[in-house]
């Protein structure tokens, strides 16, 4: 809620009083503070500049929150604001002797100091991150409530000033959706500081208007990042980021004022006119008590009149112009007017003192004799830049005017429309385009018409080389004699000056210095402006809070329909893909003794499942995988392994064929999305005659019931006969399990007598628990993740993608088996086919540690010395692990082939510890037969 | 963010799709094709300056996979179809 009677807050550890309606910097205004900030580099004193929130010389942190644009924030009670770079305070900061320093900190210092020597640049690096930085950061901060909102409009207003809104009435008016947006607090743009009574009542009319168009919606401090493509646009509004897609967009953000280039350009107590006008007419303070104004056209004839009536002294009037007859019409019969007089330098410790005017010679440089004013405030009103960073990034095309020395629109993609001073010009025909927009976005036509070429060009600035420390960059402290000489030390185009100089790269984003910095560039090199060209603009155009991008985490997380009853078992989940799994539920080693011995339960309810029917699902997957699967019968289950047409494996799992034309599949947990969308390419784009593909993963979940034990359990929960004759290995049946319909596939990585149950995802937690209560008499545990690498690796199973990866082919990995060369064309064959002819170079193999006591960690590298007896790296583990059914460290690694044809081949692993000696093993560790899968 | 126009749904914006890479028709009878032939139909892509037919799935939407051909240096999505032959084209 806004505040209604005065109230305090405290900068720089000092209480202010504020009135209502005041901005941070307007409040400082009011109580004399002219200090803000100190600069980035030589930490210079900063005051009040644009008050528009385009400059960097009002940056302050308000509570946690860094780089707050004081002229834009509105000022609350009891806020606490404070002045940032300043160390140990504003007034006294010790960093400003970096000022003196400055012969040694040139241009580019950053790549040419603090290099040499070495050992000195930790001292250099403590000094620098004290001296550099914007605002700190409360890493202690609570996470900030961001969030992201879509809106949706016809056509987007962007920029609330008297163009925006005329255009916006205009084609609300004309019956499109428009949305509105204005970074300031309030609409009205110029309309609300020019000083006389026509605009405010213009600017009563309009707003009067807005509120009477229910299709016409405005947002205030709301700040446009950034123009993406098909009209996307990304806007800053608060803790919000808006995400808006226009049909049409209508670009209004005016102008930039521009400062001027003499020595001590930077000194508080010089503004340009806007921010004087905001801060007589908008907040009722006397910017200084003895003013000098500098202009090249009649704003600052009008400044310097509104500055009189508020009772300021205007000390001089200089303007650059030379009289003529149209321009002597202005009166200001109390004001010393200084004709064809620019300012060349200023002068004051903390604040403004004194200016010195010089005459402009006939070349339009600066000459004699110099005039010295005491004044206390320099009003700049010398002309202004479009605002076009959006119309860049949109992709108009602008062309730079050489008679008016403005950037104007030359050209404007379709959809795209600008109106009021950032075309270049001053007229516009606001209300034309604005009913243009909304034609384009209602679809009545969509050739777009050129904004108007008006006869008035908006003042542009001028640039002149003057000497002593003239600022053109208030960022990043890069003066004009910077730019000179990064052209002279070659960097002679604009965007290499930009990166030597760092000039536009602020947080500014060029909005007070890109200009100069053309003008500057064009006469070091001796091009035309229009030649020098412009640096990209890029979003984002004004400063955002990281917050603001970030938003809400929104990353989903899967849980299986067990997922509660694993964390009150103690379950220590972890994360695989977007699942959470229970890893082991305290004793893994404990668990694979419960399998190997007696019965266990795991929860594979992540495994992907997918549900295929039709007649063409044969031939289809005899396609897709390397594996015969189009003569499964009936009531069969089989292992699939599936490549691409690169030879590489892409995928296992198991297909059960429930019924004649409808088959089951499993995928891996991590693959499951990615396989659907494969199969569905495959599927769609020719070979997909007959086939129906559903993703029933998230219907079903599953469970992996083994162990010895294992059938006494099932058995005890059902009444149909599982014994090994009726329900045999590598068969699917469809089970009434304690009277949940389910199908139950006998298949088992494990190595076990293992039943893979799948029911519908309901009633998982319920069977699961019943499952459990029946192998409660047979000594079963639930068992996790890590308990089945050890089971797997035991069987000497691979995991696609730990034990595989994108080069990974069947044959290598051990897998010829798995690949059928009889069946005709299938996903990988022809590849497959070179592979077995050239013969394999790697291959992926068993290994036992003979080295006692160390379980060798995964990844580590094999290692082999040379003819020169160096180590050469010749391969690597994949997988490795502690068995306890063994007694001894085993795994899985990749080995040249020749060293991994012989069983018991040694070799060495290269580990920081010590090396470990390990050798060649052939097949599962575990019942290498396979009898117990069977039994 | 560019709307993509799904032959199902309408325009959509690009975030609901998924890419699937350059269109390039898989060879009928991959072993009547040299050495030669396969490896570039594996690994060789035109990368084309200008008019480019591509794949997309709607995988955040109706699950459709089909072609967009796209002009490479305007980043304009010129039309959105479905492939008239196996594979595309």
């Amino acid at each position: 809620m806004a505040p209604e009677a005065p109230f305090d807050f405290v900068f720089a550890g000092r209480v202010y009083r504020a009135q209502p309606g005041d901005t941070i910097a307007s409040a400082l205004a009011r109580n004399g503070v002219r200090v803000i900030s100190r600069s980035f580099k030589y930490h210079r004193p900063r005051g009040l500049l644009c008050a528009a929130g385009h400059c960097p010389n009002c940056l302050v942190q308000v509570g946690d929150e860094p780089n707050v644009r004081a002229c834009m924030r509105p000022v609350e009670p009891e806020m606490i604001v404070e002045p940032q770079n300043a160390w140990p305070s504003l007034g006294f900061d010790l960093m400003a002797a970096v000022g003196w320093l400055e012969r040694f900190l040139p241009v580019g210092f950053y790549y040419k100091a603090f290099i040499r020597p070495r050992r000195l640049w930790p001292w250099f690096e403590r000094f620098l991150r004290r001296a550099a930085g914007l605002g700190r950061v409360n890493l202690a901060t609570p996470p900030g409530d961001y969030v992201k909102q879509y809106l949706h409009a016809d056509v987007v207003v962007i920029g609330g000033g008297r163009s925006g809104l005329r255009s916006a009435i205009a084609a609300a008016t004309a019956g499109a959706d428009v949305v509105l947006f204005d970074e300031n607090p309030t609409l009205g743009g110029r309309l609300n500081y020019s000083g006389d009574e026509t605009a405010a009542a213009e600017r009563a009319a309009l707003l009067a208007r807005v509120a009477a168009l229910p299709n016409l919606r405005c947002y205030t401090q709301a700040t446009v990042l950034g123009w993406f493509e098909d009209h996307w646009l990304p806007v800053s509004q608060g803790n919000r980021l808006w995400k808006v897609r226009a049909k049409a967009v209508i670009v209004a953000t005016g102008a930039y004022e521009q400062p001027l280039l003499f020595a001590n350009n930077d000194l508080p107590g010089i503004m340009l006119a806007g921010a004087v006008r905001r801060l007589l007419h908008q907040h009722r303070v006397k910017p200084g008590e003895r003013a000098v104004v500098v202009t090249n056209h009649d704003e600052g004839w009008a400044v310097a009149a509104e500055l009189l009536a508020a009772g300021v002294t205007v000390a001089a009037l200089a303007d650059e112009r030379h009289p003529t007859p149209a321009i002597l019409s202005a009166d200001l019969p109390t004001v010393p007017i200084f004709w064809g007089h620019t300012v060349v330098r200023a002068e004051g410790r903390a604040s403004l003192r004194r200016v010195w005017l010089a005459p402009l010679t006939v070349d339009g440089r600066p000459g004699a004799p110099l005039q010295t004013i005491p004044c206390d405030l320099l009003v700049i009103a010398a002309g202004s830049t479009p605002a076009n960073g959006l119309l860049y990034q949109a992709g108009a095309r602008i062309a730079y005017h050489d008679e008016t020395g403005q950037f104007v629109v030359a050209e404007l993609p379709p959809g795209v429309f600008a109106v009021g001073r950032v075309t270049g010009w001053e007229e516009d025909q606001a209300a034309e385009v604005g009913r243009q927009a909304a034609a384009f976005a209602l679809d009545q036509h969509t050739a777009p018409d050129l904004p108007s070429h008006g006869t008035r060009s908006l003042p542009a600035p001028c640039y002149r080389p003057t000497p002593g420390k003239a600022f053109v960059c208030l960022c990043e402290d890069v003066t004009a004699k910077d730019i000179a000489m990064a052209v002279a030390e070659g960097f002679d185009s604009l965007e290499l000056v930009k990166r030597y100089a760092t000039v536009t790269m602020g947080p500014c984003q060029g909005k007070m210095c890109a200009v100069a910095s053309i003008h500057l560039t064009a006469a070091a090199t001796g091009r035309s402006p229009a030649a020098t060209g412009v640096t990209t603009a890029r979003p984002p155009l004004t400063p955002v809070p990281l917050g603001v991008l970030a938003g809400q985490p929104m990353e989903p997380l899967r849980r299986t329909p067990v997922d509660e009853w694993h964390r009150r078992h103690g379950a220590h989940m972890m994360v695989a893909g977007l699942w959470q799994r229970p890893e082991h539920y305290g004793d893994p080693l404990a668990e694979v003794k419960a399998v190997r011995e007696a019965v266990g339960l795991i929860d594979v309810s992540t495994l992907g499942k997918l549900r295929l029917t039709g007649p063409g699902v044969p031939a289809f997957l005899d396609r897709l995988y390397t594996t015969r699967l189009g003569d499964l019968p009936v009531g069969r289950v089989r292992y699939g392994l599936m490549g691409n047409d690169e030879g590489v494996i892409l995928d296992d799992g198991v297909t059960a064929r429930l019924d004649e034309q409808e088959w089951y599949i499993t995928t891996t947990t991590g693959n499951a999305e990615a396989i659907y969308e494969w199969m569905q390419w495959w599927a769609q784009a020719g070979w997909g005659e007959g086939v129906h593909i559903t993703d029933v993963t998230d219907d079903f979940a599953a469970f992996n019931l083994a162990g010895p034990r294992a059938r006494a359990v099932l058995q005890a929960l059902t009444t149909a006969d599982v014994g090994n004759t009726a329900f045999p290995y590598l068969h699917v049946r469809q089970l009434e399990l304690a009277g949940v319909p389910c199908r139950v596939l006998r298949i088992g990585f494990t190595g076990e007598l293992s039943y893979e149950i799948h029911c519908p995802a309901g009633f998982g937690p319920y069977l699961w628990e019943t499952i459990l209560a029946a192998g409660a008499e047979f000594g079963m545990r639930p068992f996790g993740v890590e308990a089945q690498r050890v089971l797997r690796l035991e069987k000497a199973h691979l995991i696609i993608g730990q034990d595989t990866d994108a080069m990974s082919d069947p044959l290598s990995a051990g897998m010829a088996w798995a690949v059928k060369f009889d069946k005709p064309d299938f996903l990988g064959r022809r590849s497959l086919l070179r592979v077995r002819a050239q013969g394999l170079r790697q291959r992926l193999v068993g290994f036992e540690v003979l080295t006692p006591g160390v379980t060798p960690e995964e990844g580590l590298q094999i290692v082999q010395t040379d003819g020169n007896g160096r180590p050469t790296i010749i391969g690597w583990i994949t997988s490795s692990r502690y068995s306890p059914t063994l007694g001894k460290a085993i795994g899985l690694c990749w080995l040249p082939a020749e060293l991994a044809a012989r069983p018991g081949t040694p070799f060495t692993i290269h580990r920081e510890a010590g090396p470990v000696q390990a050798r060649v093993h052939h097949g599962p560790f575990y019942d290498p037969t396979g009898a117990r899968l069977r039994s | 963010m560019l709307l993509l126009p799904c032959p199902n749904c309408g325009p959509r914006n690009v975030a609901e799709f998924r890419y699937g890479g350059e269109m390039h028709p898989r060879p009928p009878a991959p072993e009547a094709v040299d050495d030669e032939a396969w490896t570039d139909f594996i690994y060789m892509r035109a990368n084309k300056a200008g008019r480019h037919r591509e794949w997309w799935y709607h995988h955040r939407g109706c699950g459709l996979w089909f072609l967009a051909e796209r002009d490479t240096t305007t980043n304009t999505i010129l039309r959105t179809y479905l492939p008239a032959q196996p594979h595309g084209s």
